[in-house]
């Protein structure tokens, strides 16, 4: 038996090819994904390991906001010389390192990396930690000096005794290079610049007496978590957060590790979505060979091999196939990790090939999805064929199993349909955030599951309709081929499943969007009366100097500064809730459009007030004059009272819960050295618009980062950010069908097959080679469209429901991208052209006698 | 490689005409030591508005020599002409055009898409083509073949010989120059059998069409004007006005040949023929003893 079913698998390797292919997908994903995860996070926790002091002294960090502040928190730098006396210690280093600088060149180009890694300005203190040395020039001495770490000054053209502009917190200032220090690790991608010690305390924290961290030394033989102790013993930890050595690369590669697990995360969506494909695929291979086959398992069965044996045929059949299918995957994911690290490098992090790392996870993963996946797919076919009765091998029947009737999926699948349809009804229906959200998980999983069951019944209605016409304007080649798609119902329902799902998650995803930038579209048409806002791209906010350089802009009018501060709120209901605050200046009615369920701008703004969003303070039992006790960075707190309350129906999301906010005063005093996120600025009378933006543009010109925005311009940005989800969206597309048209090239190249006969006919009663390929071509085009059709159908009425769930988050705007929608349609009948070319051909070259033949 | 054919219709004068002509068809398979010669150095003319019945035992050439004259596969040497159009050293789009409008097709088995329903397979040809069918002869057709009431059934709702109704009135329905029949009768049974045999019959009496039918049942050679025996590739003999026991007994010194060259009983084609004969011989001879003792009373009017 063994034997036989090793001459089948090897007969039929090249009809598998294509199974076998969307296997390597699948696994290679998985493979990939983990090995580029352990090689980074081994990198980094070398990394890190390798350069954080015994013992690091750090500002308390209670708070922390999703929007970056510009503030920087501080520790004194006396504490050096204190713990430099605790028992233990062999040495202590003051750090003053910042990320909120932006360092630009000569000609007012930022010299930081352009891929969201930060630019580090920081003292050049030696020691056997750090992660650069000095290869050329010498260190800075004095003010006015610098080191540029040597990557940046590559890919800047940055060389010794060019002038570089640092625009840190306290006002910027001008820096020669007189060194560049070369990384002996893994360079993370981020642009380092180092200042001596007292300049980069007085320039970036704006006092010698002020540190960022202090680095602690231990003495021999003393271990990281004793000195810990004994400084914490000194020091007591209120104030202070202190971290050994293990603690604080712990931390650093958390921070990491979030941007890892993105990539981490979107490599095994994509795997997902490879797998899940990919079992379509297989089990409409399995089933196609198993319905060719059904004679000669017949006689099998005739001649005595029982069903067991038939079905251990076809799974030691799959088996093979998953086995193959999971070394090429993980030699392919090998491929595809060497890739992304490469990608890495290009983005600017120095990753090193050579170290890649591949834990024992990786296989064991890769051969657990690739045999299971197969083995999975490949098991209900096999019982089918275990099914086969041996009158089979008699009987004269025509190839592939048509017949079975589909009812027990017309019921299985209105079943699952209609607990589907209740859980999005239910998500639609349902005003809370979380049980939406768990609803419409449901729901899309439900219905998911309904219509890839179903599948099979709406093809005869779906393709009545799509290939209607084809009668008509391709004769009877067209009406052949709608006639073959409808032929066998379950096989093209199972091929379009593959594109169905990914199109579903296409069409769900760009609904959502479209609905996000929408609703931000008139949020921003709602709420912005600035004649211009002047923001940095990415939101980082930006220094006082350049506030003062916009005030000072001839024709600037008004100017409403915005800042942000991370805040805890403790509120009636007995609630602590950690959020971010905004703060602005009195005018901001005459920037923005804020409406008010009680109180107003001025009252809001007042010294000691507080204003937030009303139905954030209704459920958490708020009141006009209510004293809300709120705790800043830092320790700092105070009580301030709520005197307006907001009707907005703006956004929460983005860490900007409950919508509070309050005058400049108040975020100056108590967020000291905050920076400036946004400025809102209005042209004076007498001053046109376009005239202000080219004096604002004239003005910002040094400051690469900021950017003028006008009304439309702030909604591309928004749109921008968006994209970025799109970008994602359109990258799953791509995988989606490459997939699915491995998927209808299977299906199809195994039907000519099966026709063979028919198509001999065909071509002897003079059908030419051109029309076979049209014939087969429309037939491809049909089914992608069916899929297309389906997903997008199913996908919309998800983006709706995820619309409800952001409607609960203010987004309220629904919007159908019907032009995306319709291209993608558009697209998914040139994936069937694309499907067809190789079957097409193939039929055509068909030799018509051999088709033709009789036995 | 040339040995002429010791006997072959060369010319005839008579009929209307050549529909279909060979010179020197040679086919061979394979090469070096291995060549098959098929067909070695036939000349054959297919006269028009006649029914020519190619009669042989296995593997004498019979297929062959219909897939060359119908276009359907290449020739080693010599050369076709249909009507006047040389076939040989067409190109397969001329090739395939040539088919589908000059000649009509009936094989055996798998004559349908089993997708269209028969008037859809009826009008498949001139649907390829673009063309409108004669809408009065596709109804002559119709009604000769007693179809009318079939014209919605797909072929799997209809019995084998309505199905080689379907593929005849298929053959018929261009008008083509030429008609080609490869075992039209072979998977039927006999009542069926005789029937598509008398359409093919009156096809050639009463609507004019010539009709080339490869066979080897004698029972269905006898229904030909004129049938051509195939041995080994070349045409050793022909016989007209045949009647199913002359055939037969020529059909039965092949078979002697065979067994003195075998030593063995022959292919399994020039055992007499059982189940798919059943006509009745106009004279009463011995050769009744091999018919089907069901339809051995089945009578069909002869010309």
């Amino acid at each position: 038996m063994l034997k036989a079913t090793l001459r089948s698998f090897l007969a039929h390797k090249g009809r598998l090819l294509l199974s076998a292919l969307a296997v390597v997908l699948s696994v290679a994903f998985v493979a990939g994904s983990l090995i580029f995860s352990d090689t980074v996070t081994r990198t980094f926790d070398r990394l890190f390991a390798s350069t954080s002091a015994d013992v690091t002294v750090e500002p308390k960090n209670d708070l922390s906001s999703q929007i970056p502040t510009g503030a920087t928190q501080t520790v004194p730098a006396s504490l050096a010389e204190r713990l430099a006396k605790v028992d233990g210690v062999a040495a202590t280093h003051v750090d003053a390192a910042v990320e909120n600088a932006t360092v630009v060149d000569s000609e007012h180009e930022s010299v930081g990396p352009t891929t969201g890694a930060p630019t580090i300005v920081t003292n050049w203190e030696v020691t056997e930690r750090s992660p650069v040395k000095l290869t050329s020039g010498h260190e800075p001495r004095g003010d006015g000096e610098a080191l540029l770490d040597a990557d940046t000054a590559k890919k800047k053209h940055v060389r010794i005794d060019d002038t570089l502009t640092v625009q840190a917190q306290p006002g910027p200032f001008k820096v020669r290079i007189v060194g560049i220090a070369t990384f002996t690790t893994t360079n993370p991608g981020a642009a380092l610049i180092f200042l001596d010690t007292p300049t980069a305390q007085t320039r970036l924290l704006g006092s010698p007496a002020a540190a960022t961290s202090i680095s602690v030394d231990a003495a021999p033989g003393v271990g990281d978590a004793q000195l810990k102790q004994r400084i914490a013993a000194e020091l007591g930890t209120k104030t202070y957060d202190l971290k050994t050595a293990e603690e604080q690369a712990k931390s650093a590669a958390a921070q990491l590790g979030g941007f890892l697990d993105v990539i981490k995360y979107v490599m095994l969506g994509f795997a997902g979505i490879a797998v899940l494909v990919g079992v379509f695929l297989i089990v409409n291979t399995f089933s196609m060979l198993i319905a060719q086959r059904t004679r000669e398992l017949g006689l099998l069965r005739a001649l005595g091999a029982d069903r067991r044996q038939v079905r251990r045929s076809v799974l030691t059949e799959a088996l093979l196939l998953g086995l193959v299918g999971s070394t090429l995957g993980l030699a392919a994911g090998i491929g595809l990790a060497l890739g992304l690290i490469k990608l890495m490098t290009a983005f600017g992090m120095n990753l090193k090939s050579t170290e890649m790392v591949i834990g024992w996870a990786t296989p064991v993963s890769a051969y657990v999805v690739g045999v299971g996946v197969t083995f999975v797919a490949a098991y209900l076919p096999a019982r089918r064929a275990a099914g086969v009765s041996p009158m089979a091998a008699l009987a004269d029947a025509e190839v592939a199993g048509v017949g079975r009737p589909l009812r027990v999926r017309a019921v299985v699948g209105t079943v699952v349909g209609a607990f589907g349809a209740a859980a999005l009804a239910g998500c639609a229906a349902s005003s809370k955030t979380s049980t939406a959200a768990s609803l419409l998980g449901l729901g899309v999983v439900l219905t998911l599951i309904a219509t890839v069951i179903a599948g099979p019944l709406l093809v005869r209605p779906v393709i009545r309709v799509l290939g209607g016409a084809f009668p008509a304007v391709f004769g009877s080649v067209g009406r052949m081929s709608q006639r073959n798609a409808l032929r066998n119902p379950r096989r093209t329902g199972a091929t379009a499943a593959a594109l169905m799902v990914g199109l579903a998650l296409v069409g769900g995803m760009s609904v959502a969007s479209a609905s996000m930038t929408k609703s931000f579209d008139h949020q921003i048409d709602k709420t912005l009366g600035a004649d211009f806002v002047i923001q940095n791209s990415n939101f980082v906010p930006f220094p006082q100097d350049l506030t003062d350089k916009v005030r000072g802009t001839q024709g600037a009018g008004l100017v409403v500064r915005q800042r942000f501060t991370p805040v805890a709120v403790r509120l009636p209901d007995g609630k602590r809730i950690e959020t971010t605050a905004a703060a602005y200046d009195p005018r901001l009615d005459d920037v923005a459009h804020v409406t008010y369920a009680q109180g107003n701008t001025a009252a809001a703004l007042g010294d000691g007030h507080i204003a937030m969003d009303v139905k954030f303070a209704r459920k958490h039992h708020v009141r006009l004059g209510s004293v809300i006790p709120v705790e800043f960075p830092a320790k700092r707190k105070t009580e301030l009272t709520v005197a307006a309350l907001t009707d907005q129906d703006a956004a929460e999301g983005f860490g900007m819960q409950g919508g509070l906010y309050f005058g400049f005063d108040t975020i100056e005093r108590y967020l000291p050295g905050g920076q400036d996120s946004a400025l809102y600025v209005n042209a004076a009378s007498g001053t046109g618009a376009d005239q202000l933006r080219a004096r604002l543009e004239k003005t910002l010109d040094p400051y690469p980062q900021a950017k003028v925005l006008d009304q439309a311009d702030y909604k591309k940005l928004i749109h921008d950010q968006i994209a970025v989800l799109l970008y994602l969206v359109y990258a799953l597309l791509g995988l989606a069908i490459v997939i699915a048209v491995l998927g209808v090239v299977n299906t199809l190249a195994l039907s000519v097959v099966e026709r063979t006969r028919e198509i001999g006919l065909l071509r002897a009663i003079g059908l030419a080679r051109r029309q076979l390929r049209r014939m087969i071509r429309l037939e491809s085009v049909v089914i992608a469209v069916f899929g297309a059709v389906l997903g997008l159908a199913l996908g919309i009425v998800w983006g709706v429901c995820i619309q409800q769930v952001l409607a609960l988050q203010g987004m309220k705007s629904l919007a159908i991208p019907w032009t995306t929608i319709i291209a993608v349609v558009v697209g998914s009948a040139v994936v069937g052209i694309v499907a067809a070319l190789l079957p097409a051909l193939r039929a055509s070259r068909m030799n018509v006698l051999a088709a033709i033949a009789h036995e | 490689m040339s040995t002429p054919a010791p006997e072959h219709a060369v010319g005839r004068a008579e009929a209307d005409g050549i529909a279909a002509r060979a010179r020197g068809l040679t086919k061979a398979y394979g090469s070096g030591e291995t060549t098959v010669l098929a067909l070695d150095s036939v000349d054959v003319d297919i006269a028009r508005g006649r029914f020519t019945a190619v009669m042989g035992p296995s593997g004498s050439g019979k297929s062959t020599l219909m897939h060359c004259l119908a276009g359907l596969d290449s020739v080693s040497a010599g050369q076709v002409w249909l009507g006047d159009t040389e076939i040989t050293g067409l190109k397969d789009r001329e090739l395939t055009r040539l088919r589908r409008d000059r000649i009509g097709f009936m094989f055996q088995s798998f004559n349908l898409i089993p997708t269209l329903n028969a008037a859809e397979n009826i009008t498949l040809p001139m649907d390829i083509a673009g063309q409108k069918p004669d809408q009065k002869w596709l109804d002559q057709v119709i009604d000769t073949l007693g179809l009318r009431d079939r014209l919605k059934h797909r072929p799997a709702q209809l019995s084998g010989g309505q199905q080689q109704r379907v593929a005849c009135a298929r053959a018929l329905a261009s008008r083509p120059e030429l008609i080609f029949a490869d075992e039209p009768t072979g998977n039927l049974d006999s009542r069926a059998g005789l029937e598509v045999l008398g359409f093919l019959r009156e096809a050639v009496d009463e609507l004019g069409q010539t009709v080339v039918m490869v066979t080897h049942d004698p029972g269905a050679a006898a229904h030909s004007d004129l049938v051509l025996f195939l041995g080994d590739g070349r045409i050793v003999d022909e016989m007209e006005r045949p009647s199913a026991e002359a055939v037969l007994e020529r059909m039965k010194r092949f078979d002697t040949i065979r067994v003195t060259f075998d030593g063995g009983g022959g292919g399994s084609d020039g055992a007499p023929p059982a189940g798919t004969s059943g006509d009745v011989p106009l004279d009463d001879s011995p050769g009744a003893a091999f018919l089907d003792g069901d339809s051995g009373d089945v009578t069909l009017e002869k010309d």
